[in-house]
């Protein structure tokens, strides 16, 4: 006998539950008349986590395949655009020490890796703004797109910067009422298992019996299902990543029509760093440090000295987290999606888009019958092992890189057992080859493609060893992009509104669907 | 620059406009808004199509009169009646500020040398006042119609994108973004129900009209080809 999987029961109304359940049901919206569904059951009494505020451009397709109209979805979530990361102090840690991040591709990178061709050159411009203009956009204030550009298509490369709690209660309507998602708000009291360990169903406070054939963790750090009921354990990874504390706190604009700066900013501290957001509305901040390193008091000192003497009324929110993810992802027929599966410093907004990503697998690779559920699982749990590994290696990558000698916070972070033997062997190789195709990030859905690694590394002002005559044969080509670059620049400098007069737009018109 | 106000019977009695079209006037443009009672008349010249306006994103309808910025390649044949002057070049230097007429003082149409005078040396409007108010009594109402009409045609995703790339006598090509129209196959695929409904508001001859009028674009062609023409000889009256 094979059991179809017709039911999908989530546990957990935060970004990752609903963002789950929009991406199952749109994928399998077909099969809701033959029987099949999606229920989400939500505490009404535990708060969501909601400090996410950081996405990658892999929402703007997500949204779109949800039926979700960006207008809408920029008015109920206070969001805003944003174009990529700006990292200050992070070198050196002094006052002119920053590079971008930015959303989009060097020039020509399918093309061609500019990269040796930077290296090698003597423009004195930085490696952000010789082979892509974002980072200029990004210091005029400027929105990545215009309001004649349709809804989710983009001039310059963009995601977004949003209020989660917000966003999850958006995404709470359009599931129920646009997808057909079922709500169930209620306690789980306990979870009841076959004699395989299969969940088979919960029972709840409210509503009773609640059954299902797969069921999704989305319960956040308590990872209710995977962790308390399935006894996965936690893989703790602060030997690597060191931050474990965060203060929150949402700071007003001096004046409405101040400018809203179109990307994430990053300024490292003594013991950790400080996320700095800009939504139409507020400002969203944060310190992000290691309590190995300094104390909570010491932490609030250094939020409140980088927000300046007007906001001192204000009181921080603490958050308290392990750096870490499950040893496994996918067990019987439950899977985590979201802070139950990990949790990372928000470093590089790597959660919400881990959570699309991981939705998107389960939606696509969705099992027909529990026979075969296994095996999807442990595809999923490789990939997604994989892709842990590699976003925590992408952040230490940060650190690793750093100069900082004014506190052990940094110096402990370049102590090269910190550090995975994959990062250390690329980082190695990285001295005499630039990261770019044929590297070994270059699977299909990859969270930090090698373009990532250029910007960081070059940013930070890595070297790699160029050999003059490999660049000999592209010289030409190499030219040509540099100075497309220039002119697009130059280009979209004068073509594009200022962040918060596009955001204003939107607010009063609207985007257009096409 | 502009210097709008309410029209004064009294304040501005001795007003006087050109009333022709003309380049030197703000007619050289090469699209112009228009509005649905209006398809007709300009489905028989030029390209019906849809842009975005620049402020706020929104569609609006336009004739294409041209491929440049500041061609209207219609002038003379407007200037002579030979063409359908659309109601946006028609109402020259005036506006509408809720039910009032408003004038822009320093629109170019506006001067002492003007051809019309606004009132009767009586204060009464004059014929060419009269005939702007009648513009006006079109142009309002038209705006919203035709906001209704592109409201419901997106509403149904009949609108797409239209890639105009034209290449001229003088070997200089064109490449022109930003215009739509409505797409066919969208438009085949209706169900009949939203056929009928279409067809009863009058919206199924205004999609017509638009969807032909697409072939004006290569007579467009054709007509700016000719401006690359050497000047010919007028023909003398007596000769052979």
């Amino acid at each position: 006998m094979t059991q179809r999987i017709q039911s999908i029961v989530i546990v957990g109304g935060g970004t990752a539950g609903w963002l789950t359940a929009g991406i199952i049901a749109a994928r399998h919206q077909g099969r809701m008349r033959a029987g099949f569904s999606v229920t989400l059951v939500e505490s009404p009494t535990v708060p969501i986590i909601g400090v996410g505020e950081g996405t990658w451009p892999t929402l703007r397709s997500t949204l779109h395949k949800m039926g979700v109209s960006e207008t809408d979805f920029f008015r109920h979530c206070n969001a805003a655009f944003k174009q990529g990361a700006k990292f200050a102090r992070w070198t050196t840690g002094a006052d002119d020490d920053a590079y971008y991040h930015p959303l989009m591709l060097p020039q020509g990178f399918t093309q061609l890796n500019l990269a040796p061709h930077w290296l090698t050159g003597q423009s004195g411009r930085s490696f952000c703004d010789t082979v892509c203009p974002q980072g200029q956009l990004c210091d005029d204030g400027l929105a990545p797109k215009l309001i004649t550009t349709p809804e989710y298509q983009a001039v310059a490369n963009y995601s977004y910067h949003l209020d989660a709690g917000k966003f999850a209660s958006f995404l709470t309507q359009h599931c129920v009422a646009k997808l057909g998602v079922r709500h169930v708000l209620a306690d789980v009291t306990r979870v009841n298992q076959s004699p395989q360990g299969d969940i088979v169903s919960l029972d709840t406070q409210q509503a009773g019996q609640i059954p299902g054939d797969l069921f999704v963790d989305c319960s956040g750090f308590s990872a209710l299902l995977l962790g308390k009921t399935l006894g996965v354990p936690f893989r703790d990874c602060s030997d690597v990543l060191f931050c474990d504390r965060a203060l929150a706190l949402q700071v007003p604009y001096a004046t409405p029509d101040a400018p809203i700066a179109s990307h994430t900013i990053s300024t490292a501290q003594a013991n950790g760093w400080i996320w700095d957001i800009g939504l139409p509305t507020r400002r969203g901040t944060g310190h992000v440090y290691s309590s190995r390193h300094t104390t909570d008091d010491e932490a609030h000192d250094t939020l409140m000295r980088y927000l300046g003497p007007q906001h001192a009324g204000l009181t921080p929110r603490k958050i308290t987290f392990r750096a870490g993810h499950r040893a496994t992802f996918w067990k019987n027929n439950c899977v985590a999606v979201g802070i139950a599966a990990g949790f990372l410093e928000p470093l590089e907004s790597s959660a919400i888009v881990l959570v699309e990503l991981s939705a998107k697998l389960i939606a696509e690779q969705l099992p027909a019958n529990r026979e075969v559920m296994d095996i999807v699982a442990t595809r999923f749990n490789d990939v997604t092992h994989y892709r842990w590994g590699r976003i925590i290696d992408f952040l230490k990558l940060h650190y690793a890189l750093s100069r900082r000698t004014d506190s052990a916070f940094w110096t402990d972070n370049v102590d090269p057992a910190t550090m995975s033997d994959r990062l250390k062997n690329l980082m190695h190789l990285w001295k005499y080859q630039s990261p770019w195709f044929f590297d070994e990030f270059d699977r299909l859905e990859e969270v930090f493609p090698a373009a990532s690694y250029q910007y960081v590394l070059y940013g930070m002002g890595f070297r790699t060893e160029v050999q003059p005559e490999d660049n000999a044969g592209t010289a030409q080509l190499a030219s040509r992009l540099i100075n497309e670059n220039l002119v697009a620049t130059r280009q979209l400098r004068s073509q594009l509104p200022t962040n918060r007069k596009l955001l204003k737009g939107i607010e009063e018109h609207g985007l257009q669907p096409i | 620059m502009s210097n709008v106000v309410l029209l004064d019977s009294v304040a501005h009695r001795k007003l006087r406009v050109h009333a022709q079209a003309g380049a030197r006037f703000g007619d050289n443009q090469r699209f112009v808004g228009v509005v649905v009672s209006e398809f007709p008349m300009l489905a028989l010249h030029y390209p019906i199509l849809f842009s975005k306006d620049a402020e706020t994103g929104k569609f609006y309808c336009g004739a294409m009169l041209g491929f440049d910025a500041g061609e209207n390649l219609f002038l003379e044949d407007q200037a002579a009646q030979a063409a359908y002057r659309p109601l946006n070049l028609q109402r020259g230097p005036f506006a509408t500020a809720g039910s009032d007429l408003a004038v822009d003082l320093d629109h170019p149409r506006v001067a002492a040398a003007g051809d019309q005078e606004l009132f009767t040396p009586a204060g009464e409007p004059s014929k060419h006042l009269q005939a702007i108010m009648g513009v006006m009594r079109e142009l309002q109402p038209g705006l919203e119609r035709t906001r209704i009409f592109i409201d419901t045609l997106l509403g149904l995703k009949l609108i797409e994108p239209i890639a105009i790339s034209a290449r001229f006598d003088d070997g200089s090509k064109r490449e022109l973004a930003g215009l739509y129209t409505i797409g066919q196959d969208e438009l085949q695929g209706l169900s009949d129900a939203v056929a009928l409904d279409l067809f009863r508001r009058g919206y199924l001859q205004l999609i017509y009209l638009m969807r032909n009028s697409l072939h004006h674009l290569s007579l467009l062609v054709q007509r700016k080809n000719r401006t690359f023409l050497p000047m010919q000889p007028s023909p003398v009256a007596g000769s052979p």
